[in-house]
C-alpha cells in the first residue's frame, strides 16, 4: 500500500501552498476574522480535472501462422466456463453472424447441423471466422474433450466444401438499419426500464452487419451481476424482439471510472 | 483480476515528446515510475517499472500536464500472482492534459489447438 501513502503525501504538498496563497490574495484586510468562503471553493478546484481514459486495442501477433493451407482451429473457453470460442484461420460468415438456438434452426446449414449432432452442444453462434458454443451440461468446466469433437466437426465441414450456412439465411439477412431500429426500440421500451430499478442503463454503441455492440452504464457498470443481466436478460430480449440479430458484444469496461459499482 | 506484483513499461515516443516525468495512474492514484531510464522526449525511449503488490482495478499511462505527447508504440510486461508473466503491446496514441490511456489487460485466456 506504499503507493497510496505516497499519493496522499504528494496531494497534501500540492494543495497546501496554493490554498494559503489564495487566502492571502483574497483577504486584503488583515482584521477580517471570518475566512472568506471562496478559498474553500478554490481548494476543491485544486484537485486535478478528471481525465478521459482512452481505450486502444492491443497489437495482436496473430494466433495462426500466415499462409497455412491447413484448417487451423483454436479453442478458448470463457473464464466462467459456460461457453467456448473457436477461432478458425478462414472466414465462416463474412461480415455477418448468425445465432442457432437449437437443432431445428440449423436446418440446411451444414456447419450448425454438424455441431448440433454432438450430444452436449446447446447453442451455436457463427460470427466472421469464429464459432461460439454453449454446452448443455453446465456442471462440466473441462472443455477439452468436447472442444476436440467440435474442432473435428468444423474441420470436416470446411473440407467437404458444401457451404456452411443455409442459403435462406444468407439471402434474408437484415439491413443494419433494420437491426438498429429493432434493437434501439427494445432497449428503450424493455431493457432500460428494467435495469433502471438498479440505476443502470444500456446503450447501443454500434451495428456491424447484424451484430450489435452495447455498453452498460450506471449501476450496471462494474456490477457483479452484469454478466447474468447480459446473457439471461439482454440477450433474451434482443433475440425475442429481433430474431435476426447475430452476435451481441458488450464493450463495457467494468473497471473504468471513478465509481464502478463494486468500488 | 489478478494481483499485480510488478509491471514494466517501455515507451517509444514519436515526433512530439514531452519533458515531464512519466506518470501512471493505478486505481486512480497518480504516481511516477520507479527506476526510470531514458526519456519521453521526441524519438527517445522511456523505460520504467513499479512494484505494485496490489489488485489492478484500473491502470493508465497519464498524459502531460501541458502540451501533447505522441507515443509511437509501447509495451507493458506484467508479473502477476499465480500467472505466467505476459507482455501487452500497444500502437500509436497521443496524450495531452485531458487524457490518459488504459494499459491494463487481463492475463491471456488459455487457448488450445483442436
Amino acid at each position: 500500500m506504499n503507493f497510496i501513502k505516497r499519493f496522499f503525501t504528494g496531494m497534501k504538498q500540492e494543495v497546501e501552498p496554493e490554498s494559503s496563497v489564495a487566502e492571502v490574495e483574497k483577504s486584503p484586510a488583515p482584521e477580517v476574522s471570518q475566512p472568506d468562503p471562496e478559498p474553500e471553493t478554490g481548494d476543491v478546484s485544486n484537485f486535478p480535472p478528471v481525465r478521459s481514459v482512452l481505450q486502444i486495442a492491443s497489437i495482436s501477433e496473430g494466433i495462426f501462422p500466415k499462409d497455412s493451407d491447413e484448417v487451423l482451429i483454436k479453442a478458448q473457453p470463457s473464464p466462467t466456463g459456460d461457453q467456448c470460442l473457436f477461432t478458425v484461420n478462414r472466414p465462416l460468415m463474412k461480415g455477418h453472424s448468425w445465432y442457432f438456438s437449437d437443432f431445428e434452426s440449423a436446418a440446411e446449414s451444414p456447419l450448425a447441423e454438424a455441431l448440433f449432432c454432438l450430444d452436449d452442444v446447446e447453442t451455436v453462434l457463427v460470427c466472421e471466422s469464429t464459432v461460439t458454443i454453449t454446452r448443455k451440461d453446465k456442471t462440466l468446466v473441462d472443455w477439452v474433450p468436447l472442444a476436440k469433437e467440435i474442432g473435428a466437426a468444423i474441420r470436416e465441414v470446411l473440407m467437404a466444401d458444401n457451404g456452411l450456412i443455409a442459403e435462406k439465411i444468407i439471402s434474408g439477412l437484415p439491413s443494419e438499419e433494420e437491426i438498429r431500429e429493432g434493437i434501439q426500440n427494445v432497449i428503450d421500451t424493455e431493457v432500460n426500464p428494467g435495469v433502471a430499478g438498479h440505476g443502470g442503463n444500456i446503450s447501443l454503441l454500434a451495428i456491424k452487419g447484424n451484430s450489435v455492440t452495447i455498453q452498460m452504464g450506471g449501476g450496471c457498470q462494474g456490477c457483479s451481476a452484469a454478466d447474468l443481466t447480459l446473457k439471461q436478460g439482454i440477450h433474451t430480449s434482443f433475440r425475442k424482439a429481433v430474431p435476426k440479430v447475430g452476435a451481441i458484444f458488450d464493450e463495457t469496461d467494468h473497471t473504468a471510472g471513478l465509481n464502478p459499482y463494486f468500488s | 483480476m489478478p494481483r499485480v506484483n510488478t509491471f514494466k513499461v517501455k515507451v517509444h515516443t514519436g515526433q512530439q515528446g514531452m519533458s515531464e516525468p512519466v506518470h501512471f495512474n493505478f486505481n486512480n492514484h497518480k504516481l511516477p515510475f520507479e527506476n526510470g531510464t531514458g526519456s519521453a522526449e521526441s524519438g527517445k525511449v522511456f523505460e520504467g517499472s513499479f512494484d505494485v503488490n496490489s489488485f489492478a482495478h484500473s491502470l493508465t499511462l497519464v498524459g502531460p500536464e501541458s502540451g501533447k505527447w505522441e507515443i509511437e508504440k509501447f509495451s507493458i510486461e506484467y508479473d502477476c500472482e499465480n500467472e505466467k508473466p505476459y507482455t501487452v503491446q500497444f500502437g500509436r496514441v497521443t496524450l495531452d492534459e485531458t487524457t490518459e490511456v488504459n494499459i491494463w489487460q487481463d492475463p491471456p485466456v488459455l487457448a488450445f489447438d483442436v
